[in-house]
């Protein structure tokens, strides 16, 4: 092996195990839509979705490696989500 | 090969500070599109939760095998996008552009499929409207946000493919160096856009399946 082919390796082997546990976390999230749990059947796969964009964040775009203000920032996102579903549903919930 | 100096631009002493500040930039960007998407996905929620029958129904018209060729392809295309970026940042211009060319590729792909899957959906009329074929009436309600989140989605997906391939032009013709901070924006988008279609597969084509 050359040092090219080390160097090419290297780039693609980590981004490459990360693809496998999303078609894996996929998988899971399509065959268990087929299984009757009610409402458990989007709890899971919201889940599993949740699961996923964390892996892609972490390993694919690499906030393993971001400074601390990148993670900062991408974390502010989800928590103005967060009230804004909870100031929503707060609302609709409490309604008689 | 284009020199390293060309790559650092004003007002960066060095390429990884020029490189983090491309970043934060995206991750700011990409702070007040996840609200924008979290609009729809909350109105989705809501409806949801006082429709929970009528969007099992309507969700089961959805067509499963395209969306989930969709993920596929999708989650490949993170994939090419990571490989790219790091070839880019290893300054293997060739092996970034071969990576970028199959992330276009991949991304035209959803985008030939999704084409197939609106083909699908307005012959059977599921647009709401006078011939709107379901019933309850709410299940009009999901395939309004059925349109709407995917056709916005496909949108910015269409963005990317397009950043992309001006990307592959300045790097090809040697204008941008590919160890600039350049692939870092692009990268990070195109992998938002891919967040996005993560959330929207389970929502829009999982319910009703059982």
């Amino acid at each position: 092996m050359t040092n090219g082919d080390r160097s090419a390796h290297r780039l693609w082997r980590a981004p490459a195990w990360a693809w496998v546990v999303l078609m894996l976390l996929f998988a899971i999230n399509l065959g268990s839509a087929f299984i009757p749990l009610g409402n458990g059947n989007v709890i899971l796969n919201l889940f599993v979705a949740a699961v996923m964009v964390v892996v892609l964040a972490i390993f694919l775009m690499d906030l393993q490696n971001a400074q601390t203000l990148v993670r900062v920032v991408a974390v502010a996102g989800l928590f103005w989500v967060v009230l804004m579903f909870s100031l929503v549903f707060s609302d609709y919930l409490s309604r008689s | 090969m284009t020199d390293l100096s060309d790559a650092l631009q004003e007002p960066w002493s060095d390429l990884r500070l020029q490189r983090e500040a491309v970043g934060l930039g995206m991750w700011f960007f990409l702070a007040s599109e996840v609200l924008f998407f979290a609009a729809l996905f909350c109105s989705y929620a809501v409806y949801r939760s006082f429709n929970a029958e009528a969007f099992r129904i309507a969700a089961a018209h959805t067509k499963l095998i395209y969306g989930s060729i969709n993920t596929a392809l999708l989650l490949t295309s993170s994939l090419t996008m990571t490989i790219a970026l790091r070839a880019a940042t290893a300054r293997l211009q060739r092996m970034t552009l071969f990576f970028l060319g199959l992330t276009v590729l991949l991304g035209l792909a959803f985008l030939v499929t999704k084409g197939l899957e609106y083909y699908g959906d307005i012959e059977e009329h599921l647009i709401p409207g006078s011939t709107f074929p379901l019933k309850p009436a709410a299940t009009e309600i999901f395939w309004a946000l059925y349109w709407v989140m995917t056709g916005i989605h496909a949108i910015h997906l269409t963005a990317g493919i397009g950043v992309v391939i001006v990307v592959m032009l300045l790097f090809g013709r040697e204008i941008v160096p590919v160890q600039g901070s350049t692939m870092e924006g692009v990268a990070i988008y195109w992998h938002f856009v891919d967040t996005v279609w993560i959330f929207l597969y389970p929502l829009i084509y999982l319910g009703g399946r059982t």
